[in-house]
């Protein structure tokens, strides 16, 4: 595996990232505590810096941190089926664990229900501990995605009303033409992060999905600013570069697969290296793209993202089970590694179903692997090891290749 | 004393929730509409034409249902899924799945693909309870789905008679609300048995034959009502079923719950006014808010404070369904809440995979004890 050089600038932003939001108040800025389905560019407008208490739960579980801070949340009463994120997060707040120095105290805790339920609960949680206020961007799930005029008038004023709510925290009005520039920056860095994906649909790969979730961090965190434009810039030319030279992430290519899900962080490292000596790549991962989704234009940015968050970025499974079937396509996948994740029940519980309807319509087979996305005490990795051993060898023997999408690995 | 004959048909509907509406359907060649708790207004399936009928997966042994939802998903969610797979739902024509949490939104699309050639709606309720839009936006969703059930039915949509028939409801949530403070007040060892009973036969009885049922019964004496301790439950279902059974052994008598499966179904009454979709999106935001519902986070643990303590309930029971975030967030501090009232509480855990009685006994026993040395 040839490293990715532009990968180790990440260091340097996510230290950055994390010292300017301890640094906010000295610098007349405020803190607001969000998910991924909040509109970041208009907080990030409104000198409000956004912080993922789930971006900050991931590094405690890349960092095998998480058993010790779950127990902490454990004993403190919430129960071990809890979604780890939350556990990881309250847990270090009980017992100062965190390879961030803990998080900033919010001014604000805002949370759009399009992603998940647990989320609303989990900021609940936070608004009491903080004695914080808490904004819901209450987003109604219509089922089959189908148009809802009364859900996006609604969804609509949640977040004209977000607006008023952030100016009496600030002291300070909206002013447009920030939102504007916010609103650009965050476009620029969407397309630079779409075409950033759309390198993997490359033969072989220039980078793995293994990448791609480390690489998220700007994306998700400072989406409105310069910082994600200038490095996934850089990304780019390098990836492109590799395209060019025929130089792949995996060092011999011959299986290209799908990542369903959240990563299971602990193992990355272990499970990439596992992958790639059985010539297996992950090249493409809906988790990754997710990120490349949410700009909004800059005239209508309130109708934008009613839309987004009411047909977009909430999950419908036909939807869903649409797009895989089109990156099944584009990405010349020959089969799917669906993670059941036994912490976020909101994207692992149909996942019988789209695994059997993806299969159904490309052909391309998938295996379902039961594991946690930070929690390493509810699953064992060598029998993920040896689940996904079992699937490459049937992918290799061909038998379950019968209208598999894609050339057949040679 | 019960006068147990009086309430057999209702007992006999708790035990056999599909047997009414199989009759029912044999009679009228009306259609039948499930509906998982919790507010599903069965007026508007009523007033569309169709038979509404609860549905509760909590107490059903999985043997199917894994394989198409995982099994860390709640009891309620598998149970109904398992109920659908083994053909015991036979007599449906639709489901409705009302918007409580992630593992609804997602039974809905399982149950979709599972049984395609049902009538499967969404109802997409706000979770912003308090926030006055709310109120619009979900009168505008109960519309939608009357219209929708309507358009099933071939039924002509008649607001008007949508307006009766939560008439007719209202009635019988107002003189079950009677049966359960009468039976609070003068607790007899089978009262919680039968008063649960009549409150699901409720939720799965065609009205008239419900109301008809009702006005028949009542309680018979009870002895002297010495020694009982009452108790809040705070949960979603009444998971395993013989709970209030055992809570009547151990003369423990309920002050107030806010399961869906109980009084919060009947609770709060709908006010009169021209709009049948505004009154109902009155009484669902006037509804103790279940807790996949969002208020604003310090007044929801103070609410509930309130609420235990105009009960006069001794202590708390949580009857949290396992893998239920919803519940499973707000425990720890509603139970910290409590503490610092000095109000004790216990915290049982419910499970598709079932529960020992025994083992529930045994702890009801200690925390009684406990709430008699209190
Ligand atoms: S349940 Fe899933 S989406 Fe929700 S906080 Fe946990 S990981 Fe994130
Ligand atoms: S709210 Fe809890 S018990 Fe009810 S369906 Fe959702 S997960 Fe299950």
């Amino acid at each position: 595996m040839q490293p990715i050089k532009t990968l180790g600038r990440l260091k340097r932003i996510n230290i950055e990232y994390y010292g300017n939001a301890h640094q906010a108040r000295q610098n007349g800025k405020f803190i607001a505590y969000v998910n991924a389905f909040t509109p970041v560019e208009l907080l990030y407008a409104m000198d409000v810096i956004p912080v993922y208490p789930e971006n900050h739960a991931a590094i405690i579980g890349a960092r095998k941190q998480a058993p010790e801070v779950c127990e902490a949340a454990e004993g403190m009463g919430y129960s071990g089926d809890l979604c780890s994120y939350a556990r990881c997060d309250l847990g270090s707040i009980r017992t100062g664990v965190s390879p961030t120095w803990g998080l900033p105290k919010p001014d604000l805790l805002v949370i759009s229900n399009s992603q998940c339920g647990t989320l609303t609960k989990w900021f609940e949680v936070l608004s009491r501990h903080y004695n914080a206020p808490m904004f819901l961007i209450d987003v109604p799930h219509s089922g089959d995605g189908e148009r809802d005029i009364a859900a996006e008038s609604y969804v609509r004023g949640n977040l004209e009303r977000l607006i008023r709510v952030v100016e009496g925290i600030t002291g300070k009005p909206l002013d447009p033409d920030r939102l504007t520039e916010s609103i650009r920056l965050s476009k620029e860095a969407s397309d630079l992060w779409a075409r950033v994906l759309e390198t993997g649909a490359a033969r072989p790969a220039p980078m793995t999905v293994f990448d791609q979730f480390i690489s998220m961090a700007p994306i998700v965190a400072q989406r409105g600013t310069q910082v994600p434009v200038d490095f996934y810039g850089e990304l780019l030319v390098e990836l492109e570069d590799r395209v060019a030279n025929g130089v792949g992430a995996c060092s011999d290519e011959r299986y290209r697969l799908f990542w369903d899900n959240l990563p299971i962080w602990p193992e990355l490292r272990r499970l990439s290296e596992f992958l790639d000596s059985r010539g297996a790549a992950l090249v493409a991962s809906v988790y990754t793209w997710a990120w490349s989704r949410l700009a909004v234009n800059e005239e209508d940015p309130l109708t934008d993202w009613t839309n987004q968050y009411l047909y977009t970025a909430n999950l419908h499974l036909n939807r869903r089970v649409d797009e895989y079937v089109e990156i099944a396509k584009k990405f010349q996948l020959d089969g799917f590694l669906y993670h059941s994740n036994r912490s976020c029940k909101y994207v692992s519980q149909d996942i019988p179903e789209v695994r059997r309807l993806v299969s159904s319509r490309t052909g391309a087979p998938g295996v379902i692997l039961e594991a946690d996305h930070n929690d390493s005490r509810s699953y064992t990795i060598e029998r993920l090891e040896d689940q996904i051993g079992e699937f490459l060898g049937m992918l290799g023997s061909g038998k379950t290749r019968a209208g598999a999408v894609g050339p057949a690995p040679s | 004393m019960i006068s147990t004959d009086s309430w057999a048909e209702f007992t006999q509907s708790a035990e056999s929730p599909l047997a009414p509406a199989a009759q029912w359907k044999q009679t009228t060649g009306g259609k039948v509409i499930g509906h998982l708790l919790p507010d599903v207004p069965p007026e508007i399936i009523y007033a569309a034409g169709a038979l509404p009928v609860a549905l509760k997966g909590a107490g059903i042994p999985i043997t199917r249902a894994q394989q198409h939802i995982p099994g860390y998903s709640c009891s309620h969610a598998m149970g109904l899924l398992e109920l659908g797979l083994l053909d015991r739902l036979g007599d449906l024509d639709g489901v409705v799945i009302p918007y409580t949490c992630d593992t609804t939104r997602n039974l809905f699309h399982i149950w979709s693909q599972r049984f395609p050639n049902l009538k499967n709606e969404f109802l997409r309720l706000p979770k912003s309870v308090d926030y006055d839009p709310a109120r619009a936006y979900a009168a505008a969703e109960f519309k939608r789905l009357f219209l929708s059930l309507c358009a099933f039915t071939d039924a002509e949509p008649d607001e008007a008679h949508l307006n009766s028939v939560i008439d007719i409801y209202e009635g019988a949530r107002a003189k079950l609300r009677g049966l359960y403070h009468q039976a609070f007040d003068h607790p007899a060892e089978q009262r919680a048995k039968y008063l649960y009973a009549a409150i699901q036969a409720f939720s799965v009885m065609p009205i008239e034959s419900f109301t008809q049922t009702l006005d028949q019964t009542a309680w018979g004496d009870a002895p002297a009502a010495d020694n009982w301790i009452p108790i809040y439950i705070k949960g979603k279902i009444m998971d395993p079923p013989a709970l209030p059974e055992l809570f009547g052994e151990l003369k423990l008598k309920i002050a107030r719950d806010d399961l869906v499966d109980g009084y919060r179904m009947i609770e709060t009454p709908a006010v009169d006014g021209p709009d049948p979709f505004l009154r109902l999106a009155d009484r669902f935001r006037n509804t103790t808010p279940y807790a996949g519902y969002h208020i604003e986070p310090r007044a929801a643990a103070e609410r509930f404070l309130a609420r235990v303590k105009e009960s006069s309930a001794a202590g708390v029971v949580f009857l949290n369904p396992q893998f239920c975030e919803a519940a499973g967030f707000d425990t720890p501090d509603f139970k910290k809440t409590l503490d610092g009232a000095g109000i004790p509480s216990l915290v049982l855990e419910t499970s598709s995979r079932g529960v020992s009685m025994s083992r529930l006994r045994l702890r009801l026993e200690a925390f009684r004890e406990m709430l008699e040395d209190n």
